[in-house]
This record gives C-alpha cells, sequence and structure tokens, in this order.
C-alpha cells in the first residue's frame, strides 16, 4: 500500500485506527437514531410538548342600563426566572422594586433563592403528574376544556401562567420548579411570581428596563367597580377563580366562557414555537349577563338601608324594588351588607341574601290572604261588617278564642277598615268565614309555602304547615300572619300579585344574556306561575290597601301626596328564646323585639313600583321602644317612593286607563 | 514530473478520470452543499435575519474556493523555502492574538484577528502552518530520524511551539488536534516506538494535569460520562445534541423541521451543527456524512501512494489528519463519546476560518494529484497492462 517514505505496518497501524473511528462513529449514530431512540425520545416529547391556555375571558354583569356592576379587567402577573438573570442587570433591581411595590430586600430575596429543596414524598406526587400531563393529552383523547385546565394547571413548569384552581396554589407555593432534582434534593426555580397584578402601564415600564428573565403573563381578574352595590345579588369569584355566590354563580355557564388552547410545541427557553403548533382552538369569551336591577334604584334602596341602619340599628334589614307588572327585580338590598372587592374581609353572615334565606312571621301583611280569599268567593264585599271587640268566637262546633287588638274598635268594621286599621280579629273571622281549606289553597296561591324562584341567594321556602297539621288557634292566628313564616322576597311577590291583576310572578333578576359581540342570545321574560284571583278582586283589594296609607290607615306615613299609594303594615313580634318558669328554654313572642314592616306598591290603579321594607329587630332605637311597621318602615317606603318618581318618572294615576296595566305589559312581556 | 505526465497525455484518455483528487474534492463538495443547506435551515428561526449565516458561509465557500484553486496551482516545492518564514509569522500571529486589544476575544477565548466582522481563527491556519513545517524538517533530516535530539526532540519542539502558543489562548482542543496531527507524522516518518509512546505517555499526563486543574473543566470533563444525570449542569448541550438524533429517527424530520435548534441546542451553527443533521434529514444523511469523511480519508491514503518524496508524503498526510481527525473529534464529541471541546466540523459547521483552511487543505491535496503522476511503484497489473499495451 506504501511506497517507502513510511513503513507499512505504521500506516496500516494508523489507517485502521482512524477507519475504526469512522465505524465506531457510523454504530454510535445508529445506537442514538434508532436503538436509543425511545429513551430519548421520552424526554423531547416531554421538554417539546406543550398545551398553552387561553383564557376566556369572563362576562359583565351589566345592570338594566348597561352600567358595570361586574367586570374583567386585563392585568398581568410579573415573573421571574432567577436561572436566567443577568449580572449587569442588577443595578436595575431597585427601580423593579419601586415599580412592582415590593420592598428592595424582598425582591432580592426572590431574585437570587434559585433553587428549593422538595420533599421526596410531594415532589415524587408533582413529577409524577408533570409526567401525566402532557402524554395525557393525546389526538385520540381529546380532552375537555376542564380537562386541559387540570393538566395545565398541574404541570405548571410547562407553562408559566397564572394559577386559576386552588390545588395548584397549594401545591406550587407560587413557584415552579425544574422536574428533576439535582444531587442535593435542590430542584432550580424556573418561575417565581413577583407581583400577582400590575396593570400594563406599568408592565409596560418593567419591560422597559430590560431585565432578562423577568416577563407577564396576561390574566383576567375580576373587578367590582362598586364596591358594596347589589352584592347579595352579584356575587363573587373567589381568588380561585370559583364563582362563590350571586349572580356569578347561578350565570357561571354563560359568564365563564369557553377557555381555548394551543397545542404545540416550545422552543429550548420555553416559549411557544408557533410554526409547530398542531391545535388551535380560540378562547370564547364570556357572554355579558344584563340583570333587571337598576343601579340608580339600587343605590336609592342601599342609601334608605344605610339611613336606617344608622338610625335604628336593627339587627337586619331587607328592601325589595320590583316592577309588579313584569316581576322583574328592581333593587335588592340587604343590611348587613359587603364590599365586593374586598369580600375575603367580610363578616360570612354579612353576606347572607337576608331576602330570600332568612323567614320571618309576616304579620299584618298577610292579612291580604284572608281579605282577598273572602272577597274572591263573594263571602264578603268591602263593605262587609265584622265585629272586632269579640274575644272568642264559635267555629265548627268549637269555640276558638281570637288574638288580641292592638286598638280598641268601638264599632263593627267593614272590610275597608279591617284592612286599613289592620284588625287582628276582622282578618280571623275572614280566614274563618273561607274555612281553613279554601283558606290554605289562597295561602299557597300567594307563593307562600315555597319557593319565589329567585335564583340567588340560597332561598328557602318559608314554613308552612298544611291544615291537617294545624291546631285549632291555627285558623285563627295565620289570617294575620302567625303560624305562618316566610321570606322578605315571598311577601313582597305576595302584596305583587296584587299589583299585577291578580298573577302571581316569579320574580326576575336576569332581564337577558348577551354574547360577546353583543347579541342578545336569551332573553327572561315574565313567568307567571299561577292566577290568585280575578282582576276585579285585584282591584278591590288595591283600593281597600290604598286606606292603609290614608290618614285614618295604619300608616299614613307611607303616603306620598298626589300618588295613589297601597300597601300593608306588619309589626310582628319575634320569637325569642326565654327561660320559663321551670328552668327549660322556649321560644315566647317577645314584647320587646319586632319585625317592621311595610309592604306595598303605586301608583294603585297603575302600579308601576312594588317595594317592600323589613326591618327586624329596631326596637331598641325606635320611638317609644316598639319597631312598628307604620312607624319604621311605611316612612322608608314613602322616602324611596318619592325618589323612584322623579327616577322612573312615575306619572299621578288619577287617569285610570280602562283595563288593567299590569295585563297589558304582561301580554308584551311574555314569551 | 513531466516525463510521467507526457506518457499519460499520449493515451486517448478522458482528461477527467476518477482519481483520488477527484473523489476527495468531490466529497468536499457535497459536504459543503450539505453545511450550507443545514445552516439555512438552522438559520430558519432564528429572530434575525435567516439569511445571516447563510450569505457569511457563501462567501466563505466561494472564497475558499477560489484558495483552493490558487493553491492547487503553487508550486509546493519552490514554497517549501519559505517554511521555516511561514511557520515564524503563524508564530507571530499566534502571538499577537495573545495581545490584549489586539487578539479579538469572544466568551473568554482570544482567538481571533482582523477587524469588525472580517476576522480570522489565526490557530486554524496555525495548524496547517505547523505541518508544513514539520514536514520540511522531517523530510530534511529523514536519515537522522533515529537520533533522540534532531530525530525526535527537534520535531517535537517545533509541535510544542505552536502548540503551546493555542494552548495559551485558551484552546485546548486545537492545541490537542496539532498534537495528535504531529505526534503521528513524526511517528510515520520513523520515529523509534521507544520515542513515542514515552511521549504519548507524557502529553496524555500533562493533558490529564490540566484538565484536573482547572476544576470547571474536571467538569465539563466527568459530566459525559453521565450525560443523563448532568442533564442541567455541564452535559446540557450534550443532551440536547443526543436528543436530536433521537428526534430526527432513521427518516429525519424534514429540512427546516428540526426543533433541537431552537433554543435547546446551544452552538447550533457551529460545534453542534451535525445534530442539526441528525434531527433533519436522519439516519441515512448522517451515516452519509461519516461515509464522506471515509472516502476522503481512503482517497487519501490511495493517493499517498504516488507520493514523490517524504516532505510531500508528510504534508498530505498532515492535510488528510488536519481533514479527518477534527471531523472523527467533532462527531464523537456531537454523539457523545468524546467529551465536549469546542471544534467545528469541516466543510460543514458555519465559520469562516476553518472553511478557507479546508480550502488549503483541499488544494494542497489538488496540487499534488496534479503533479505526483503515476504511482512511483507499479502493481504488477499495472505492469502487465503496460507490457501488453
Amino acid at each position: 500500500m506504501s511506497k517507502g517514505f513510511a513503513s507499512n505496518y505504521r500506516i496500516v497501524l494508523l489507517a485502521s485506527g482512524i477507519l475504526v473511528s469512522f465505524i465506531g462513529l457510523g454504530a454510535r449514530l445508529i445506537c442514538l437514531h434508532v436503538v436509543d431512540r425511545g429513551e430519548l425520545m421520552q424526554y423531547v416529547i416531554k421538554a417539546r410538548r406543550q398545551i398553552i391556555v387561553e383564557h376566556a375571558r369572563r362576562g359583565d354583569i351589566l345592570d338594566v342600563r348597561g352600567g358595570v356592576l361586574a367586570t374583567s379587567r386585563t392585568l398581568m402577573e410579573v415573573g421571574v426566572d432567577p436561572q436566567s438573570l443577568r449580572a449587569i442587570d442588577e443595578a436595575k433591581w431597585p427601580q423593579l422594586a419601586e415599580l412592582l411595590g415590593l420592598p428592595v430586600a424582598e425582591l432580592r430575596k426572590i431574585l437570587t433563592t434559585k433553587s428549593k429543596k422538595v420533599d421526596p414524598v410531594k415532589s415524587a406526587g408533582t413529577a409524577l403528574l408533570a409526567a401525566v400531563g402532557p402524554s395525557a393529552v393525546t389526538p385520540a383523547a381529546r380532552p375537555s376544556a376542564e380537562d386541559i385546565n387540570g393538566i395545565f394547571d398541574l404541570s405548571r413548569a410547562m407553562e408559566k401562567s397564572p394559577a386559576n384552581s386552588e390545588k395548584t396554589e397549594a401545591a406550587e407555593d407560587e413557584v415552579s420548579l425544574d422536574e428533576e432534582p439535582d444531587a442535593n434534593g435542590l430542584r432550580l426555580i424556573r418561575y417565581a411570581k413577583l407581583s400577582p397584578h400590575v396593570d400594563e402601564s406599568t408592565y409596560d415600564k418593567v419591560m422597559a428596563l430590560g431585565i432578562k428573565g423577568v416577563y407577564g403573563t396576561r390574566i383576567y381578574s375580576r373587578a367590582y367597580p362598586h364596591n358594596q352595590l347589589a352584592s347579595h345579588v352579584i356575587g363573587y369569584v373567589n381568588k380561585a377563580g370559583v364563582p362563590a355566590a350571586g349572580i356569578e354563580n347561578y350565570a357561571d355557564f354563560y359568564l365563564r366562557g369557553q377557555n381555548g388552547w394551543r397545542e404545540g410545541e416550545r422552543d429550548g427557553k420555553g416559549r411557544e414555537a408557533a410554526q409547530f403548533r398542531t391545535r388551535e382552538v380560540p378562547a370564547s369569551d364570556g357572554y355579558s349577563v344584563t340583570l333587571s336591577l337598576d343601579m340608580m334604584v339600587q343605590h336609592i334602596v342601599e342609601e334608605e338601608l344605610e339611613f336606617l341602619a344608622k338610625k335604628y340599628q336593627p339587627q337586619k334589614a331587607t328592601i325589595i324594588v320590583s316592577d309588579p307588572r313584569t316581576g322583574h327585580i328592581l333593587a335588592l338590598a340587604n343590611y348587613p351588607t359587603f364590599n365586593l372587592s374586598e369580600y375575603g374581609k367580610a363578616d360570612p353572615a354579612s353576606m347572607r341574601n337576608i331576602a330570600v334565606a332568612d323567614q320571618y312571621e309576616p304579620g299584618s301583611v298577610f292579612k291580604i290572604v284572608a281579605a282577598a280569599g273572602a272577597l274572591e268567593n263573594g263571602l264578603v264585599t268591602p263593605g262587609t261588617r265584622f265585629d272586632c271587640s269579640i274575644e272568642k268566637i264559635e267555629y265548627r262546633g268549637s269555640v276558638r278564642s281570637l288574638p288580641g287588638e292592638d286598638h280598641h274598635f268601638d264599632h263593627p268594621l267593614t272590610v275597608a277598615e279591617i284592612i286599613a286599621r289592620s284588625s287582628n280579629r276582622g282578618a280571623a273571622q275572614m280566614g274563618m268565614l273561607l274555612g281553613e281549606k279554601k283558606f290554605y289553597e289562597y295561602v299557597k296561591a300567594f307563593g307562600f309555602g315555597g319557593r319565589t324562584g329567585f335564583p340567588v341567594g340560597g332561598e328557602v321556602g318559608g314554613t308552612l304547615a298544611p291544615p291537617e297539621k294545624w291546631d285549632g288557634l291555627t285558623i285563627t292566628r295565620m289570617p294575620m300572619g302567625h303560624s305562618v313564616a316566610v321570606t322578605p322576597m315571598q311577601m313582597h311577590m305576595g302584596m305583587s300579585v296584587v299589583a299585577s291583576g291578580g298573577l302571581l310572578l316569579r320574580p326576575q333578576i336576569i332581564r337577558e344574556i348577551r354574547d360577546a359581540s353583543g347579541e342578545v342570545v336569551y332573553r327572561f321574560g315574565t313567568v307567571s306561575k299561577q292566577r290568585a284571583f280575578s282582576e276585579r278582586t285585584a282591584a278591590t283589594m288595591a283600593k281597600l290597601l290604598m286606606g292603609v296609607a290614608s290618614k285614618d290607615g295604619t300608616a299614613p306615613l307611607a303616603a306620598i301626596p298626589g300618588f295613589e299609594v297601597a300597601g300593608k303594615t306588619g309589626t310582628t313580634q319575634k320569637l325569642v328564646p326565654t327561660v320559663d318558669s321551670k328552668g327549660r328554654t322556649v321560644l315566647r313572642y317577645s314584647e320587646k323585639h319586632h319585625v317592621a314592616s311595610f309592604v306595598g306598591f303605586f301608583p294603585a290603579s297603575r302600579p308601576q313600583v312594588a317595594i317592600s321594607v323589613i326591618v327586624d329587630d329596631a326596637d331598641a332605637h325606635a320611638p317609644g321602644g316598639i319597631a312598628y311597621g307604620s312607624g319604621i318602615a311605611a316612612p322608608s317606603f314613602k322616602r324611596i317612593g318619592e325618589q323612584l318618581i322623579q327616577y322612573l318618572d312615575i306619572k299621578p294615576a288619577y287617569e285610570t286607563p280602562a283595563r288593567g296595566p299590569g295585563l297589558l305589559a304582561l301580554e308584551g312581556g311574555r314569551r | 514530473m513531466s516525463s510521467t505526465r507526457d506518457s499519460s497525455a499520449e493515451k486517448p484518455r478522458v482528461r477527467f478520470t476518477l482519481n483520488p483528487g477527484t473523489i476527495i474534492a468531490v466529497c468536499a463538495f457535497s459536504l459543503t452543499i450539505l453545511g450550507l443547506t443545514i445552516l439555512f435551515s438552522a438559520s430558519a428561526s432564528l429572530k434575525q435575519d435567516p439569511y445571516s449565516y447563510l450569505s457569511k458561509q457563501i462567501v466563505g465557500a466561494v472564497v475558499a474556493a477560489g484558495l483552493c484553486f490558487v493553491t492547487s496551482r503553487l508550486n509546493l516545492d519552490y514554497l517549501r523555502r519559505y517554511a521555516w518564514v511561514v511557520g515564524g509569522i503563524s508564530l507571530v500571529l499566534l502571538a499577537l492574538v495573545l495581545i490584549p486589544h489586539v487578539g479579538i476575544a469572544v466568551k473568554g477565548s482570544k482567538r481571533w484577528l482582523g477587524y469588525g466582522a472580517a476576522r480570522l481563527q489565526v490557530s486554524e491556519f496555525a495548524k496547517l502552518a505547523m505541518v508544513f513545517c514539520l514536514a520540511h524538517y522531517l523530510a530534511l533530516n529523514q536519515t537522522r530520524i533515529g537520533e533522540l535530539k534532531r530525530g525526535y526532540l527537534y520535531p517535537l519542539g517545533i509541535i510544542g511551539a505552536f502548540a503551546a502558543l493555542v494552548m495559551r489562548e485558551p484552546d485546548l482542543g486545537t492545541a490537542a488536534l496539532m498534537v495528535a496531527v504531529g505526534v503521528m507524522l513524526l511517528f510515520l516518518a520513523g520515529a523509534k516506538w521507544r520515542y513515542v509512546l514515552p511521549t504519548i505517555a507524557s502529553v496524555g499526563l500533562i493533558f490529564a494535569m490540566t484538565v484536573m486543574l482547572m476544576p470547571n473543566r474536571l467538569r465539563r470533563f466527568t459530566a459525559f460520562l453521565d450525560v443523563e444525570g448532568n442533564k442541567q449542569g455541564g452535559t446540557y448541550q450534550l443532551y440536547q445534541s443526543l436528543a436530536a438524533f433521537a428526534a430526527g429517527g432513521v427518516d429525519g424530520a424534514g429540512l427546516g423541521q428540526g426543533r433541537q435548534q431552537i433554543n435547546f441546542l446551544p452552538e447550533a451553527h457551529t460545534d453542534f451543527i451535525f445534530a442539526v443533521v441528525g434531527e433533519e434529514l436522519g439516519l441515512w444523511f448522517t451515516l452519509g456524512v461519516v461515509a464522506l469523511f471515509a472516502i476522503i480519508f481512503v482517497a487519501g491514503l490511495l493517493h499517498l501512494r504516488r507520493a514523490p518524496n517524504l516532505f510531500q508524503f508528510l504534508l498530505v498526510t498532515g492535510c488528510l489528519l488536519l481533514i479527518c481527525l477534527q471531523a472523527i473529534i467533532n462527531l464523537g464529541v456531537v454523539t457523545g463519546v468524546f467529551p465536549t471541546k469546542g471544534m467545528s466540523l469541516p466543510f460543514i459547521s458555519a465559520g469562516l476560518s476553518n472553511l478557507l483552511l479546508m480550502g488549503l487543505l483541499v488544494g494542497i491535496i489538488l496540487n499534488t494529484q496534479r503533479t505526483w503522476g503515476r504511482v512511483a511503484i507499479p502493481r504488477q497489473a499495472r505492469s502487465l497492462e503496460e507490457v501488453l499495451a
């Protein structure tokens, strides 16, 4: 092979050495390309595969005029990859700290903490989950959006985005680590949160600093611009992203939208390699929910509640305002209330939607049931007189004692007077005229003993026993609103039956649902549950109830000059625990604790608003030590009514139209 | 010399026969074209101009081709007179590189001379200069090769002078390549086993000590023994490289479809470009690259049979070794067989200096292909053929 310049064996030795090297390289290549492929590919897939969730923007909650009650703000979560920090950027750290509102020392600590000790059990768990994460998403088993959320959250190492689940927050401690610990059991921190939310202009300034390794992720945060306004209705989305209460919870299906996702690959720096994207499902933003609530009315109501709370310091209070013709709630407020923007600091008791979740004995307001029933059945006319001075009466073969009266009536009262002056015995006698069964039917027809269908606040159905379980006195007590418990909403809708011309409507809080482009996708119209009595009876009842707010009635303070105010006062003794003579604790009607209420509507012949004011236990600061509905609730009704007249432009209704306005409105609104 | 050419010219043959020089030229051309292709593919996802590497490399390739042509036309025996001048200039330049503000430092290594974008890695050309000087010296002292001083220590001194300066840059990889090529040439020139073996042993010892004394080098060296375990530390680059081959599989992901070069694989355009070939083009192309280098080597061996004198024999051998050893080291590093050492892949890696050196090396081989003529000692078949003719 050679000629004489070098000895043959030396060349052969060297040449074969080099050729063997080439063959060895070939073998090594086959090994890498084919033999070891499976093992290495696991790493490759794990390192490259990624799913990025595109968060859908949660829809707004609006009032009836489009005012924003709840919205989603765009914020940036700022985090850092401590591994890619450069020494030359250190001079900019104080500026960064200032922008983020962090103490410099704390920022320094986050930036310089490069690894974290992980206890083996936990890390095994998360590692397993991280391993399951990417591989679980195969085209064959296409995941639902929720699944993706889950995977995404658990394998946070893949994607630096805000956590939207409590699990993640607990598991990750706001940092995400490398998947594998090094020899000392330390895992490198790849992402540490610096600030959970900064606004976009601040974020731009942070980015302008140009510190390598500091970057942000777009998140949506829920904002309630009016703080406590309508808090019990709106509800809130908690920090973990779970809609916890109110409309947020009830209409979550519409509000939440559908998260989109991008399946694809990322490059070595964890950035998405858009050219290798395999599937892209855009997020569809949530629908906006328009409530029937009117922010202005709500504001009036809440101011009134604040006033009541200041003046009488009641235990609790509720005011509901609705349009009785359609059942749409215009305002609903409770005292105590809470600030939606700081729901975390709120006393849980203040989050209770008293209007639907608490029940009370309605008292005299309930007298409308017996009166309407007796009138409807032709048993009485407004002029029929009852002797309200008798203490006992014979009913179905036995003598029943009638309830006491708060006032002394020296002459037999007409039905009109019984309502206007709130005679307990008169109401009892009307109930007896109807009979237990029929009276019970009317109680049901007014919507008592069952939920009204108000969607938020954890509604209860009140307490109403069927006639078979009544004792001998029940028929004398229930017509005046004892032996029965109702929610403020039930009472409000019960009174609205009179205002709507005899129809029991479902209270509606949502008016319509609009998609992200503003198209109406669903409209909530008036839902009539049943007819309780005829329009004629309703008109008669309205007239009778106008007597209450007259100077001869119990609530002259509710009268609004120039307007036909119809309504009914109620003053109920509260059942409070007392110790009896035998030392047992029993519930007794208290002389010192009352629920004062006024439930009414106006203008009586063409009702436009129904207002319920229910104040619980305002006695301590009430004039005379007793909180009467006439003294406390009725003036509230008036104050609210007067403001609504201006705001809603309610006209005095002396020129009564021939047909009941309620029905007209119904025909337009019903679907 | 011209007489042999005349005799072959008498035969009515096609001028471009399949001789070793042509084979080497074709292989070198194929590798360069593959290099340009894969370089463009690897640049596709770059944020900056995706043509930046490609355009520079094309300019480099054209200049290298020109250099190759010019070299192939030079008279090597004439050039040989200036061997010591060439060697001296190289050493001066190598020393200049080390002077601050004269040599251009990148990532802590002072390797470049030049201005702005036009800069050259002196050590690349020093390799050739060393081979040139060594071949010249050994050819001069053919008869004294058995002596310790003139036959062994002096040539070792030449190698040492070059290697020591390169080591100072620091560029241990190139220094090691120089020593390896130099010792191999000594060995082929006939140095005694009893000199060569201790040299290999002591060089190994010096290298080991250097590695041991620099902790980060030691870590890099030992890391490759446990690639998987040191993934986040020393061998991240290497592990990404191995992953690229796996990702390519047999068929490859396709040109432009490689992912490892997008921030997974550091030095994807230079030292680790072979991994990109592995991912994008698959097993057949990576084997093909190895085969092309092997063919260059074998063709070179066949060609060497016709060497007219020891100087040219050693010069061409040196050129072959510079190409093939560098390829073997680079491929070994990229496939995880050797510890990670910065060394570019001949013809393929992006880099002006290496490309120009390859132009020179191939040019020298083509030069000898042109001038050497027929085999000095004809084989039996050839003589029979001639007899029959």
